[in-house]
């Protein structure tokens, strides 16, 4: 018993996603056609029982460390059920499926990797693997286009964003090589104040980043390569600390979208809708999904029209591309600062983790994981806000889709597998 | 170099500086420009009540149903009875939002006037919703299909606005070519609907009345009359007029033209009775630009009239000022870069009629709940005094003149036992033969209707159109 009680915390704030995940649901059903009906309760319930199950689980493996990552994981995943259930009913039992494939995912994680440096070991392993899942949707049977964007595999029913997983290993590659190299990198000779980088030693990763990107351009996905090119940056900044490398991609950001936005169609009409969405000839075009976005937005008020009231479902594949709209419209300014000040606690979370880790492997590890979650969301919110150009990266947890759902459930075990290795060098609980 | 762990601490605090910009984000889309969405016509949210309850009917002042929702298969959709009244009733699609009355009124037509905060509360937060009402319009259905039956005669495009002077109720009001707001709002047929009609080159979703905009031609000597007369400029005083003219040699091959190839002496009754270029370019010179640019600005041009639906502003000029003598002259007669739409001319008119006291137009008169009661009476008043009562007085009997005098260019527009003011205008434009206007009202002595026509590309310009401002206004004068 007194192992269960060791995280305590965790199953006490688990008490507060099942109070959000139920009310939810009920609120959701309560407002459609049909009116509720107990039965529905099945789906929150069973998703309660697999976060409880999770947390039966750390507690009897003797996992110590962060014990607010779960339930937050927990919760944010309860929202996107809520808002699955809102928005694309037909959906549900499928992203359900995919919550215990997570959760099992998540089991593997922190039980697989004996020694969580070993990871580091195979640092070429993890590059190789990446760029093999980059290309796969390129190869033929196996490789599906949705969307205009050619990035799916598809194995029978089952259909997987290879990306997403590469976050992942890109994350874990970065960190290995760069705690190997970092002294030389951080250390580059000066022309004056201007840093000229060991370029031998900086290669591989450009290369592992530029192959990603060329990847990434075939297969028409701005959202993975700005991903990408975030993770490089920001790890590279981890890493050394030198701030003009970061100056240097903020440049290449600007030089490369200006080449992009001249060479290919698809990332103009991004900008240009971007811009001037109201415009006459886009209003009803390509312009339409952040108009009616940016409406549901209008719509949300401080408080907004409730959970079922508004009409988010105006807005075109509102439940993967701008679930974070249909939440504000029916939540508000206040539900939208809320789901804003989880994911930033989160990320507070991540970096306090890689703060504290004993290695650079695992501070860049965790530092990097939690960056993935920050990039996301600042991403697509600022998208779908129209701050910056719309691009296809998901709301981590929250928005539909199982890639991306499996995956930020193992970054969850990652960095829980950070913090119990730095609360057992430390022996904090 | 620097720790890893500091490294992280930095990045850290860069991510919360962007977390908290993109919620200043979020927040003006939420909060402040909540209220400029909400309104946009494209929103789907105005029409929100059509598919799964029915939305409030918009009928005529003797109950005539305009617009009012039926059940189909797959939920409600709107039917509209009346096709001359497309661009004003509008229409209230779920995918293509709502324009006119359907946009203007849509909170009245889903159950939640502004005037009454309990049912839009309930609605909100309770999601108790009642049984939509209705908005009642000015329009009279006589005087509707008068004039719709005078514009449709000519088989031209164009449009007729009729409204009463005392209250700025519109009475009539036809835009041609028009469209059929029932396609448009249906789901089964509008996409095709929206796409041929956007795509007609006839622009009928246009509401040429109200959004038209046209060079005014000779009715704008009706302002540049009053501004004369208000800048101490005699009448009676008469004035040369050699068809061609020009000021001085600077203006170079550029010469005033008289329509008549006018030679003599005219005073102000003259000018207007046969519509004299060269008598107003010379007066709109003496005056000078800058009175001519206040009285057009008294009289709402270049300034969208204060409308429940929204209307165009027009323009005295490109630039909005008069800075050349030639532009000072052909502004002073109706051309040079001046753009008015048939409403704007009405109220002017509207306000010669009333001693110079211009109307608020509005379309609509009251909103009613579902039992009928009066929830919310549309009652603007008047906008303004524009000119003195005398100045006023004067431009009306000029304008008498201008129906029934001898030779008078606009005696088209004669009504047996009425007297009418009026002003014909020939407004030359670079896409054909000249449009035709007429802007006048009756009885002269207390008008209790105002109307304006234009024809485009009429054949002979304003005496093709006082005709038609006759047979509306007499419509009007047996209401």
């Amino acid at each position: 018993m007194t192992v269960l009680l060791r995280r305590g915390d965790e199953l006490r704030l688990l008490v507060w996603v099942t109070l959000i995940a139920i009310t939810g649901s009920v609120a959701v059903a309560a407002t459609e056609a049909a009116g509720f009906a107990y039965s529905q309760l099945a789906i929150p319930v069973a998703f309660i029982c697999v976060a409880v199950l999770l947390h039966v689980f750390l507690a009897t493996r003797g996992i110590r460390g962060d014990q607010l990552l779960l339930p937050m994981a927990a919760v944010l995943t309860a929202i996107g059920l809520v808002l699955v259930q809102r928005l694309a009913s037909s959906l549900l039992l499928q992203q359900l499926t995919w919550t215990l494939i997570a959760a099992g995912a998540f089991v593997g994680t922190i039980l697989i990797p004996k020694d969580l440096t070993t990871l580091a070991r195979f640092k070429w392993t993890w590059a190789l693997l990446g760029v093999a899942l980059l290309i796969s949707p390129l190869l033929p049977v196996i490789g599906k286009t949705v969307n205009g964007a050619r990035i799916w595999v598809g194995v029978g029913p089952a259909n997987f964003e290879p990306w997403e997983a590469v976050k992942i290993m890109m994350v874990i590659f970065f960190a290995a090589y760069l705690e190997e190299y970092r002294e030389v990198i951080a250390r580059p000779r000066r022309i004056g104040p201007i840093p000229i980088p060991p370029a031998p030693y900086l290669l591989p990763i450009i290369v592992m980043w530029a192959i990603a990107m060329v990847v990434v351009i075939f297969e028409r996905d701005l959202g993975a390569s700005l991903l990408f090119l975030g993770i490089f940056l920001a790890l590279l900044y981890l890493a050394t600390g030198e701030a003009f490398y970061t100056l240097i991609g903020a440049v290449l950001v600007v030089v490369g979208g200006f080449v992009l936005y001249h060479t290919f169609g698809h990332v103009q009409v991004r900008v240009d809708t971007w811009l001037r969405p109201f415009a006459e000839d886009l209003r009803f075009d390509a312009g339409y999904q952040i108009v009616q976005g940016l409406f549901a937005l209008g719509n949300g008020g401080l408080f907004g029209a409730g959970l079922g009231n508004g009409m988010p479902d105006r807005i075109p594949v509102v439940w993967s591309d701008f679930v974070f709209n249909a939440f504000a419209e029916e939540t508000g300014f206040a539900g939208a600062i809320a789901l804003l000040a989880l994911y930033l606690l989160f990320v507070y979370r991540g970096m306090l983790i890689a703060v504290r880790a004993p290695t650079p492997f695992l501070q860049l590890l965790a530092g990097g994981l939690s960056f993935i979650v920050a990039f996301q969301t600042l991403v697509i919110v600022g998208g779908n806000a129209r701050l910056i150009p719309l691009t296809g990266v998901t709301l981590p947890f929250v928005a539909y889709g199982g890639s991306s759902l499996v995956t930020n459930w193992m970054l969850v075990a990652l960095l829980i597998r950070v913090s119990d290795i730095t609360a057992r060098t430390r022996g904090t609980p | 170099m620097k720790s890893v762990g500091s490294n992280v601490r930095s990045l850290t605090i860069a991510i919360a500086i962007a977390f908290l910009m993109t919620s200043v984000g979020v927040g003006y889309w939420t909060m402040v420009a909540s209220a400029d969405l909400g309104s946009d016509p494209f929103n789907p949210r105005l029409v929100s009540a059509i598919r799964d309850r029915p939305r409030g009917k918009i009928i005529e002042a003797d109950g005539t149903v305009l617009a009012e929702s039926v059940k189909t298969a797959d939920g409600y959709t709107r039917r509209y009875t009346d096709r001359s009244l497309a661009q004003i009733v509008g229409y209230a699609s779920f995918k293509y939002g709502a324009s006119g009355i359907e946009a203007a009124y849509a909170d009245s037509l889903v159950g939640q006037d502004p005037a009454d905060p309990l049912s839009t509360w309930r609605a909100r937060y309770l999601n108790e919703r009642e049984e939509p009402g209705s908005v009642v319009l000015t329009i009279v259905s006589k005087v509707q299909k008068a004039a719709l039956d005078a514009l449709a005669a000519t088989g031209k495009k164009g449009a007729i606005i009729a409204l009463d002077p005392r209250t700025g109720a519109i009475l009539a009001s036809v835009s041609l070519p028009n469209y059929d707001a029932t396609l448009v709002s249906d789901p089964a047929t509008e996409d095709v609907a929206w796409q041929q009609v956007n795509g007609d080159q006839g622009k009928p979703l246009i509401d040429r009345a109200r959004s038209g905009l046209y060079p005014p031609g000779s009715t704008f000597k009706t302002i540049t009359g009053a501004a004369a007369l208000e800048s101490g400029v005699n009448p009676d005083t008469k004035v040369r007029v050699d068809d061609p003219w020009q000021a001085d040699k600077s203006w170079g091959t550029y010469f005033v033209r008289s329509s008549s190839q006018a030679h003599g002496d005219y005073t102000m009754a003259d000018a207007y009775r046969l519509s004299e270029n060269i008598y107003f370019a010379k007066i709109g010179l003496q005056i000078g630009g800058p009175k001519i640019a206040e009285y057009a600005s008294r009289f709402g041009i270049g300034a969208a009239p204060k409308c429940d639906i929204p209307a165009a502003r027009g323009q005295l000029s490109n630039t909005g000022t008069l800075d050349r003598p030639t532009l000072v002259a052909d502004t002073s007669y109706g051309q040079g870069e001046l753009l008015v739409s048939p409403l704007q001319m009405a109220l002017a008119v509207a306000a010669i009629g009333r001693g110079g006291i211009m109307p608020t137009p509005h379309y609509a008169q009251e909103v009613r709940d579902s039992a009928g009661n009066i929830i919310r009476t549309i009652a603007p008043g008047a906008s303004g005094q524009v000119v003195n009562p005398a100045t006023a007085a004067k431009i009306r009997d000029y304008l008498v003149g201008a129906v029934e005098g001898p030779g008078a260019f606009a005696f088209g527009a004669k009504i047996a036992g009425v007297h009418v003011a009026g002003k014909t205008g020939t407004a030359e434009n670079p896409a054909g033969p000249p449009h035709g206007w007429f802007v006048g009202f009756a009885p002269a002595e207390s008008p209790t209707v105002a109307v304006a026509v234009i024809i485009e590309n009429a054949g002979q310009g304003g005496v093709d159109a006082a005709p038609l401002g006759g047979k509306v206004m007499q419509a009007a004068l047996a209401r």
